[in-house]
């Protein structure tokens, strides 16, 4: 995430500078030498077609919605593309310590596989919330949910967390279904 | 500056201008396109939606204005250029690591290069019990220099031991080697994919 914004940034500051630079090419040049033809782009023709094209016009319906819907993305891709760290108490004043949410996912992942009929278990972690999902065939969920609270709150009590993820659990087990 | 300030600053690359810039641009472009949109389905006037998108009034305008029109354009597109291009290379520009300046009495100077400062600081860490990989990386400027640490702990390592071993032994020492006071730090702590127990 962070590279494609970095890479879009990029991206983006360079079609300000060239969109920057021919206008002001191609202006200066047009009051310079008026009867000559335009330098670099074909803008007398676009006018021509601007000048016909009215706002209901399927053309520029398009792409108001293509611009609409391309700044909505990259909109949403930078602004989701926070700091999502895990903060860690600090040490030491000067030191700051932090993991990141796969890390704390995998720690929580491993404690649960290690119960007993626990047949697999997915975990998504963030700073403020661990959700695990756990799948069991020997025991239901009124079961075995109880000790795997248990164990992720065991895991969380072993971290230096700066705050305590809130922790669901949920059991996916057939003997719910009967 | 605070050296606890420093080292929040040292967790990652800085890129907030450029995320912030980002942002920006995508509104822009979002608000530009809802506002087309707008005129097109007739809800700033029917008769708006019916004149020509390149509107003649606008030309008129723009005719009767030439010279301050002319003169505008061409201050905005140098504008336009020259923030184009602080946008580019500062997206493109590497990340710094500075060395370290221990002493800077003129004939007497003391320079730790950023590799000598990582390398020392790695080979310690990953003494540590339960560290299996680190990396250290000078970041922040040479005025206010930092440390980047990053540990890849096996698994069933205790995260607290660790995390308390790296302030009171590494830190610390580097701190003595180095004979400086402070030295901000920022610590990431990953578990590390080496194992079986990834895909089980």
């Amino acid at each position: 995430m962070r590279v494609l914004v970095r890479l879009l940034s990029t991206v983006l500051g360079l079609a300000v500078a060239v969109a920057g630079a021919l206008l002001a090419l191609e202006v200066g040049w047009h009051w310079w030498q008026p009867a000559r033809g335009p330098l670099l782009l074909p803008w007398p023709q676009w006018r021509t077609e601007l000048s016909t094209l009215d706002w209901t016009s399927t053309p520029v319906r398009i792409t108001a919605g293509i611009v609409a819907l391309a700044g909505l993305v990259l909109a949403l891709l930078a602004f989701g593309a926070g700091d999502r760290a895990v903060r860690m108490t600090e040490p030491a004043d000067e030191v700051t310590v932090s993991t990141s949410p796969r890390a704390l996912a995998r720690m929580v992942g491993l404690a649960v596989r290690a119960q007993d009929n626990v047949r697999g278990a997915s975990v998504t972690a963030s700073a403020r919330r661990v959700r695990v999902r756990a799948t069991s065939r020997l025991e239901d969920e009124q079961q075995l949910r109880p000790r795997l609270l248990e164990t992720v709150a065991a895991v969380l009590d072993d971290l230096p967390l700066v705050r305590r993820p809130k922790v669901t659990v949920v059991v996916d087990s057939p003997k719910d279904r009967r | 500056m605070s050296s606890s300030a420093t080292a929040r600053r040292a967790q990652g690359r800085s890129y907030g201008t450029e995320r912030t810039l980002t942002v920006l641009v995508g509104i822009v472009a979002l608000l530009a396109g809802a506002a087309a949109l707008a005129v097109g389905m007739g809800w700033l006037g029917r008769f708006r939606a019916q004149r020509a998108v390149l509107d003649p009034l606008a030309v008129d305008w723009l005719r009767d204005h030439a010279l301050y029109a002319r003169i505008g354009a061409i201050v905005l597109g140098v504008l336009l250029l020259a923030f184009g291009l602080w946008w580019f290379f500062r997206s493109l520009r590497p990340e710094r690591h500075p060395d370290l300046r221990l002493d800077q009495t003129p004939g007497a100077e003391l320079t730790v290069t950023s590799n000598a400062l990582s390398g020392a600081v790695r080979t310690d860490a990953e003494q540590l019990d339960g560290v299996n990989r680190a990396r250290v990386r000078s970041v922040g400027t040479v005025a206010e220099p930092a440390l980047r640490i990053t540990l890849w702990l096996g698994e069933g390592t205790e995260v607290r031991r660790v995390w308390q071993d790296l302030e009171s032994s590494v830190l610390t020492r580097a701190r003595e080697a180095l004979g400086v006071d402070t030295l901000p730090t920022a610590v990431r702590i990953e578990l590390d994919t080496a194992g079986s127990a990834r895909v089980r």
